[in-house]
């Protein structure tokens, strides 16, 4: 009952006038620069950072918060109209919301990521009302040997991502994690790989990476075709996803919210594996026919509830630790630190306005942001009218813009031309990216958490099973490797016996 | 040449003196942040930043240039016209541990900065877990003793003020300890309150949180005077680790051959902003002292600082890259 009263206390603060206004702010200049592939969330709000020094805490953060979750909604309209993921969580939606697209069904995709994100918020905003200190103490017990055992289990259900063969997409995690492994060890500060350009000292840039995989290598490849009028089949097809559509998506809703609420809550990319997760658990386990890589529509579904979820529930580490999920959330801190408001587990005793105010504000901006998108899909449809070739450079242009703006940094941009160049090579070797996406994520905090955990102590290697839930996490991976192994025994088995 | 150009380029500064520092500011300022958006660093730029955009009349804009352990915006600060309109805020990192800890460096203190002055101080506190039983600083270095390298503290990173200070505990008591670095402030500050490690050299900010929720015990305060923000804090010299001096500061620069007159207006504009009380209050909110000097102050502090930790580097025999 605390905790309804609680809600509604936050709903008071959230239903003033002034926060309503900066949450369709925020909401709306989020939408925005998550369309553009251009313009990230991080820029824009550095840009408005002084702004809100002259705001109240609450104002502040309600707006800044509507500009992450709605980037996050606009993120995934550009994954799936022109294959650019612009943030990592949106890199599974291109998977089949872009296929969607290219069949028509570009407007059913993106309904259903509003709908499913709009739901997932909802739920992942009561999650955090009634959960957030105990989760926040789970957070906190979550030492080096348990994330080490859940990035063996990520790496190894990436495998799953992909639609061909095993071999090459366990080479494609492989070359992923050396690409995640350029730049400065946190370990040892150790600089690897990095030809002694400073440029290179922090690694590869994601975005830049991401951006060469997807957005321009589709483009590349697109022009390659001979008529390129073709890339769209039916243009624009129908607006809104069918009430069949949402019956098939129900529980694949229901699936990746609870898979989001629970992974967003790790502060180590635990809101960007949700995402993944939630594809793989759909691909294995959803209701067949399942053509899943050719625009099945729950392959959109699952991800963006699990993405939702998951940037809803991050704010528990981040407003109870401190810590934060992505560059976004560090800023917000430091909108909070300016403010003189410590991220820390007393801020929903000591400002409990500011917390329950942006518990209720996400629930607004949830339904903001879906009554702003509804109508603005058909907006987004039509823009698969325009001619490929006018498309293209447009796609072209943002890409270089949006690598640019993230650290103002024009070697990014070569970044960008030389990792297109590997990506065409191995497009045509018919290898998947979405793998190796992962591997370039998860692969460096797998290492950087596994020699924390041996050096802690003192390089006794019992520790991961020694602890309960690090074994059952490596238990779990060596079950799916099993999974994954086993058809491929059989088919040589049955090889065998037919000689 | 270049030497020449410097010269030939001061010497004409210094004849149109007078002119300059009364027409300058006349155009926008950039501020270059070697550091992402949102940190400390970057705090500081935008809150001066936005007080010398009221004072001046003319725009000063924050330009960040993260990446490469600060080198990325130093070198492009060292590389800015000597004019006062390219000014770096930069950190005790940049000016006085890189140039001890890497083998090649981008920039030279000496021949591409003058300082403006210092802008803010972060003390560092040795923090335990409250459910440990280091008690006192005497306890961890017993600890120590009687372990030698087997007693793990915590720092946000390698080649940080704090892996310096950790160095230095074991090097000014006899003894060592196992250092294990983390991705920043708060991630560090969490592996303490969870256990994760018993102990960190961590800012008094990250911690601060955790010590009100009580699961972080403070023994003491790494600078050579107590803090302001909690003066019961005992210093670690206090505690019988002599010598022991550090915090994080933040300072701004200016490239070298800067005319003196531009140095002096900036300085001057620097201290009156940083003595403003809302000012105070904002650095305090983010865990900062403001520290208002003068450049000769800030020459003499970084110069006392490099020397200091270019001996502990190679006595605790940290590996330069």
């Amino acid at each position: 009952m605390q905790t309804l009263d609680n809600l509604l206390f936050g709903l008071e603060v959230a239903l003033t006038l002034q926060n309503i206004a900066y949450c369709f702010i925020g909401c709306l200049l989020g939408t925005l620069v998550g369309v553009l592939p251009g313009i990230g969330p991080v820029a824009t709000v550095a840009m408005l950072l002084p702004f809100t020094f002259n705001l109240g805490p609450a104002p502040a953060l309600i707006m800044l918060a509507g500009i992450y979750y709605g980037a996050q909604y606009g993120g995934s309209t550009t994954a799936i109209l022109v294959n650019i993921p612009g943030e990592s969580s949106a890199v599974v939606t291109t998977l089949d919301g872009h296929q969607m697209a290219r069949k028509g069904r570009a407007g059913p995709a993106l309904g259903i990521a509003a709908i499913g994100s709009f739901v997932a918020g909802c739920i992942a905003t009561l999650v955090v009302a009634f959960f957030a200190p105990p989760l926040a103490e789970v957070a906190i017990k979550f030492g080096p040997p348990e994330y080490f055992s859940l990035m063996v289990f990520g790496l190894i259900a990436a495998v799953v991502l992909a639609r061909g063969s095993v071999i090459k997409a366990i080479a494609m995690v492989c070359v992923g994690i050396l690409l995640g492994l350029v730049g400065t060890d946190v370990n040892s500060g150790v600089i690897r790989y990095a030809f002694n350009l400073p440029e290179l000292m922090d690694g590869i840039g994601f975005v830049a990476l991401a951006m060469a995989f997807f957005g321009i290598t589709d483009v590349v490849a697109n022009l390659e075709e001979t008529d390129q009028g073709d890339v769209y089949k039916e243009r624009l097809g129908s607006v809104l996803p069918t009430l069949q559509d949402i019956r098939t998506c129900f529980w694949s809703i229901m699936r990746g919210t609870s898979l989001g609420s629970l992974l967003g809550i790790l502060p180590g990319g635990g809101a960007l594996l949700a995402s993944f997760a939630a594809y793989m658990v759909e691909k294995k386990i959803a209701k067949p026919p399942r053509n899943f890589g050719e625009g099945d529509i729950r392959g959109v579904a699952a991800p963006e509830s699990a993405n939702n979820a998951g940037a809803q529930t991050s704010f528990i580490p981040m407003l109870t630790l401190g810590i934060p999920s992505n560059p976004t959330m560090a800023l917000m801190i430091g909108a909070l630190m300016i403010q003189g408001i410590q991220p820390g587990p007393q801020v929903m005793t000591e400002r409990p306005e500011l917390f329950w105010g942006l518990v209720a504000s996400m629930w607004v901006g949830n339904l903001m942001l879906l009554v702003l998108n509804l109508p603005l899909i058909g907006v987004w449809v039509r823009l698969l009218a325009v001619p490929y070739r006018l498309l293209f450079p447009a796609i072209f242009v943002f890409c270089c813009i949006g690598v640019y703006t993230v650290d103002n940094k024009v070697f990014d941009i070569y970044v960008l031309a030389a990792l297109t160049g590997v990506a065409y090579v191995l497009l045509k070797l018919d290898c998947e990216p979405a793998p190796l996406i992962l591997g370039f994520i998860l692969g460096p905090m797998m290492e950087e958490q596994m020699r924390r955990a041996m050096m802690i102590n003192f390089g006794d290697i019992t520790v991961f099973v020694r602890h309960p839930v690090s074994a059952l996490f490596l238990a779990a991976a060596a079950i799916l490797m099993l999974l994954i192994a086993l058809p491929s025994l059989r088919a040589k088995r049955e090889v065998a016996l037919q000689e | 040449m270049r030497i020449w150009l410097i010269a030939a380029a001061s010497s004409l500064a210094l004849l149109t003196q007078p002119a300059v520092s009364q027409t300058y500011p006349s155009k926008p300022i950039h501020m270059l942040v070697p550091y992402a958006p949102g940190g400390v660093t970057d705090i500081a730029a935008r809150i001066v930043g936005a007080k010398l955009t009221e004072a001046w009349g003319q725009q000063v804009v924050v330009e960040n240039r993260p990446g490469g352990n600060g080198f990325i915006g130093m070198s492009a600060g060292a590389k800015g016209a000597p004019d006062g309109y390219t000014l770096t805020m930069a950190t005790i990192g940049d000016v006085s541990i890189n140039p001890v800890l890497f083998k090649e460096m981008p920039y030279n203190m000496e021949r591409d900065f003058t300082s403006v002055g210092l802008v803010s101080d972060i003390p560092l506190v040795l923090a335990a877990n409250s459910e440990t039983p280091y008690k006192s600083v005497a306890d961890v270095i017993a600890a120590a003793k009687a372990q030698p390298g087997r007693i793990s503290v915590g720092s946000p990173g390698s080649g940080t003020i704090n892996q310096i200070v950790i160095e230095w505990i074991g090097l000014e008591t006899g003894t060592k300890f196992q250092h294990i670095p983390f991705k920043g402030g708060a991630p560090s500050a969490a592996a303490v309150a969870g256990g994760t490690i018993p102990l960190g050299v961590l800012a008094s900010s990250s911690v601060a949180p955790h010590v009100k929720s009580g699961k972080i015990r403070v023994l003491a305060v790494t600078g050579a005077k107590p803090s302001k923000f909690n003066p019961q804090w005992p210093t670690l010299q206090s505690q019988g680790v002599k010598e022991v001096d550090a915090s994080q500061w933040t300072l701004l620069l200016a490239p070298k051959g800067t005319p003196k007159a531009i140095v002096e207006k900036i300085n001057t504009e620097l201290v009156k902003i940083l003595n403003m009380p809302d000012v105070k209050e904002r650095f305090a909110a983010g865990g900062a002292e403001t520290s208002p000097s003068t450049p000769a102050e800030l020459d003499a502090r970084m110069k006392t600082a490099t020397a200091a930790f270019g001996n502990i580097v190679k006595r605790a025999n940290i590996k330069p890259n």
